[in-house]
């Protein structure tokens, strides 16, 4: 084998490099077919998905590498948006919804890309701070922290009156994302879950993952990846909810509670926690059958007669498929693997051969 | 005021302790951290009433006479998370314990969203024997009368749970297969009996919780099994996976703890009184990873 | 009609390959070793007739009956009994509940009662420690429960997971002893994982030598011991 012939594991490194990019292509066709064919209401429906793929693959940072499930993220959510809503919103519609805010708070008036960039970094600062702790336990034990900081979350905010509003909604919040700006979002959030997967941290904490008694010899460097990729994790999620305000423009703590946490889980585990492409193919499949069963609630009319869902069958279906899928189909519907480009496309004509 | 207090966190940890053993059942036999556990309370609350979405509940299964409405009610508990385990979790036997804790979840969801289908959002009022509600004198304590109920209930299940887990062949084969699952197959044990069996256990206790529940607050609300669950997953985790007396011991203790921050925090605090107990617990196993009740190692023990 | 009939069973771990095409059959009341070197299969031939581990293919009978699919309770309520490697005593129950966990099926009280009489006569220790917590036993003592444990099953076939591991060679020798004289007393057929083949010499019966998922020798265990067919087992090319 000659010098100049690539070598089997570069071939793996660049076949891994394509599948942000190929991921990345794929959401930006969604976006161009929907801006040029679709309606407003699909117009919607493609920035909704951007957002989940932002908040999912931020997700994925964490669940993804480390095998862990965490119960927590939807509260990262929850803190972006209000972190988001405290800084944007208009200082006069803070002073009645929200008199409680600190005096640097209620006078802000940002622009929604600095505040989202904040959203996150808050909440990747709680999740440095509360992972320390969380992340000590072993994985079940951690995954019921994570669980109990969820519910912790939810209460403050619930409570909080002065500075959340309580669970009254605060409304006002500047409509602000569009297909493209969520494409922008979910495109970085893939290229950082790609580049922390291929990280050393990232690495060790899929090796971690895959040998627990390896693992167990080095708990403590467990312990730091772990949080190194709870903390990005948390600001993409941080930064995935304040891009959900700035959406539907309207934020109240319930929206960040059991059912984002269930939609989260639902996507990464129909399309499969092994794989980022998982993760994104998950969001797109899952926000495809959100959206069936919406309308199918609305009522839907078949030669002359309407017929609808009662509410809360869209929960069902879905919960009822994520069960099948766990039976039927443990590993998801790409089973860990990535979307990737064919390996004689990436080493050029010398290997081609091979 | 003392003996109040020690009142309120008798009851109050005696229902966090049948709901947490609830957890640890299951989680000793199988591995599985039941997310749907909270549902099995909030459908044994629902099974009371019959399906409307009116403000103001009609008595189903609540109508019956006490003893056979007890009855009835353990047995609408124990046989939905029976039938729960042999329609999603028995196909899941083999699968890892991320895998049965998530299904789970879905399955929480889904029941939650068939109560929400069946019954509507909104809570409904729900008076069952609101005579328990009249204080007792209890010395120098003004004590309602189903606190007493509920101490003497709890106090009677665990006692009975204690000696059935002892002395009873299914609470041996429960023992054993907690500790090595296929061993105890090896032997002879049937795994489908057992599993059962700790879901019908781990129902009917949900189902005490739910009356208990209901009586107290003479509401029936789809989320009503929620905050309840936390606190028992939280007892076992602090009483060390999958220890029954662990979470027995955890979940009385976690009753004090609650009862004793009601009493003393500022009354603008209070709200937060279950935020200040999580983080109390965060804290408690940033030193004992482990919990707090089992060695490293320990075996689970009634 | 052989008590067991093993036909070219396979078992395997993802790629790997652990036991490949083993056949073998053992009479009524004989007793059989399975030895060869580390990694040889003799373990996972074991969890494979016992039902532990799912079979890649092949079958194993019991008295004619197919046990492959079956469930490891239902082959055991079948009379087939197992001592696994490394004793999984349940150390937080009392010597008499390990006893007990085995007789569930047994419709019989008063044998079970006579069983249980015959392994505290064998065992005198175990009566002794009745009521204490099973882990607080030492190693020899847990190896003779667990041996005990598998009786009260009343097999009439029972498999042994390498039962000297981390015992003092005296200890050995009374495991040995004891669970020979069982087995004369009782009538049973034996299949014993031993790593040495000299200590299966010593205690007598057939061996079979196994190295890299295959038989490779079958005969007398004493034979074994005299002969170079061990060194050809152990180094020579399996194939």
């Amino acid at each position: 084998m000659s010098a100049s012939r690539t070598t089997r594991h570069q071939v793996r490194r660049r076949m891994a490099a394509t599948t942000p990019l190929l991921l990345a292509l794929l959401l930006l066709a969604f976006v161009v077919a929907i801006t040029a064919f679709g309606d407003r209401a699909s117009a919607r429906m493609a920035s909704e998905t951007l957002i989940r793929v932002t908040l999912v693959a931020g997700f994925w940072i964490f669940a993804g590498n480390s095998g862990v499930i965490s119960f927590g993220h939807a509260a990262f959510a929850c803190v972006g948006a209000y972190v988001s809503a405290w800084t944007t919103l208009a200082p006069a519609m803070k002073a009645t919804l929200l008199p409680g805010l600190p005096a640097m708070l209620a006078d802000a008036r940002w622009h929604v890309l600095p505040a989202s960039l904040v959203a996150g970094l808050a909440a990747a600062a709680l999740a440095l701070v509360t992972g320390a702790a969380i992340l000590r336990l072993s994985g079940i034990a951690a995954s019921i922290a994570t669980f109990a900081f969820l519910a912790m979350v939810n209460t403050i905010w619930a409570n909080w009156t002065p500075v959340t509003g309580g669970t009254s909604s605060v409304v006002g919040l500047e409509r602000y994302v569009t297909p493209w700006v969520g494409l922008g979002w979910a495109v970085a959030t893939l290229a950082a879950a790609s580049l922390y997967a291929a990280s050393a941290s990232g690495l060790a904490l899929r090796a971690s993952r895959e040998d627990e008694v390896a693992a167990s010899a080095s708990g403590i460097d467990r312990y730091r990846h772990r949080l190194a990729a709870y903390t990005i994790s948390a600001f993409f999620c941080g930064a995935g909810g304040a891009l959900m305000g700035h959406f539907i423009g309207v934020i109240n703590p319930d929206a960040f509670y059991l059912n984002l946490t269930f939609l989260m889980l639902a996507m990464l585990v129909v399309g499969g926690i092994g794989s980022l492409s998982g993760a994104v193919v998950g969001v797109l499949a899952v926000s495809l059958a959100v959206e069936v069963l919406v309308r199918m609630e609305k009522g839907v009319s078949l030669g002359g007669l309407t017929f609808a869902l009662p509410p809360g069958s869209q929960e069902i279906l879905i919960a009822a498929a994520m069960i099948l899928v766990l039976v039927f189909r443990p590993a998801g519907l790409l089973a860990g693997r990535e979307i990737t480009l064919p390996a004689r496309w990436v080493t050029g004509r010398g290997a081609a051969n091979d | 005021m003392s003996l109040q207090l020690v009142f309120d966190a008798l009851s109050l940890g005696g229902i966090y302790a049948i709901a947490a053993l609830g957890i640890a059942l299951i989680f000793g036999v199988m591995n599985l951290v039941n997310f749907a556990h909270g549902q099995f309370i909030a459908c044994s609350v629902f099974a009371l009433i019959l399906p409307s979405a009116d403000a103001v509940a009609t008595m189903g299964l609540g109508a019956l006479p006490a003893p056979l409405l007890i009855a009835a009610i353990l047995a609408f508990g124990a046989g939905l998370a029976v039938a729960a385990e042999a329609l999603v979790f028995r196909p899941l036997r083999n699968a890892s314990p991320v895998a049965l804790m998530v299904a789970s979840f879905a399955l929480g969801i889904l029941l939650q969203n068939i109560l929400l289908v069946a019954y509507g959002g909104r809570p409904k009022a729900v008076s069952l024997w609101p005579q328990l509600g009249s204080p007792v004198q209890v010395l120098s304590a003004q004590v309602p009368l189903l606190q007493l109920l509920v101490i003497g209930a709890v106090a009677l299940i665990l006692a009975g749970l204690a000696l059935m887990l002892k002395r009873a062949r299914v609470g041996l084969e429960m023992r054993a297969a907690a500790e090595d699952f296929d061993m105890a197959r090896m032997l002879g044990v049937r795994a489908n009996g057992v599993i059962s069996g700790a879901f019908a256990l781990s129902g009917a206790l949900a189902a005490v919780v739910a009356l208990v529940l209901v009586t107290q607050t003479g509401v029936a609300d789809v989320r009503m099994g929620g905050q309840i669950m936390l606190v028992a997953f939280i007892a076992t985790v602090v009483g060390g996976m999958g220890s029954l007396a662990g979470a027995v011991a955890a979940g009385l203790a976690l009753g004090a703890a609650s009862a004793l921050l009601q009493a003393f925090l500022p009354v603008e605090a209070r709200p937060f009184r279950d935020a200040f107990l999580y983080g109390l617990v965060i804290l408690v196993l940033l030193f004992r990873p482990q919990g707090l009740f089992a060695s490293v190692g320990a075996k689970p023990r009634v | 009609m052989a008590k067991l009939g093993v036909f070219d069973l396979a078992v395997r771990y993802g790629k790997l390959l652990a036991v490949k095409d083993v056949s073998f059959a053992v009479a009524e009341g004989e007793r059989l070793f399975v030895s060869g070197p580390n990694g040889a299969g003799k373990s996972s031939l074991l969890g494979a007739i016992c039902g532990a581990v799912r079979a890649a293919h092949g079958r194993v009978e019991m008295d004619g009956d197919i046990l492959s699919g079956r469930a490891p309770e239902d082959i055991a309520r079948r009379g087939l009994s197992m001592v696994p490697e490394g004793r999984r005593i349940f150390a937080g129950l009392t010597v008499r509940e390990n006893l007990m966990i085995g007789t569930g099926q047994r419709r019989d009280r008063a044998a079970v009662a006579d069983d249980l009489e015959t392994v505290y006569n064998a065992f005198p220790i175990l009566r002794e420690r009745a009521h204490a917590n099973a882990g607080a036993l030492s190693g020899g003592q847990q190896q003779m429960l667990a041996i005990s444990r598998a009786l009260m099953t009343n097999p009439k076939l029972m498999l042994v997971d390498e039962p000297s591991l981390g015992l003092a060679p005296k200890v050995v020798d009374e495991v040995y002893e004891r669970l020979c004289a069982l087995q004369a007393l009782r009538g049973l057929t034996l299949v014993i994982v031993e790593q040495s083949s000299t200590r299966a010499a010593r205690v007598g019966g057939r061996m079979l030598l196994m190295r890299g998922g295959k038989v490779v020798a079958d005969g007398d265990a004493a034979a074994f011991a005299a002969g170079d067919l061990l060194a050809e087992a152990y180094f020579g090319d399996p194939s």
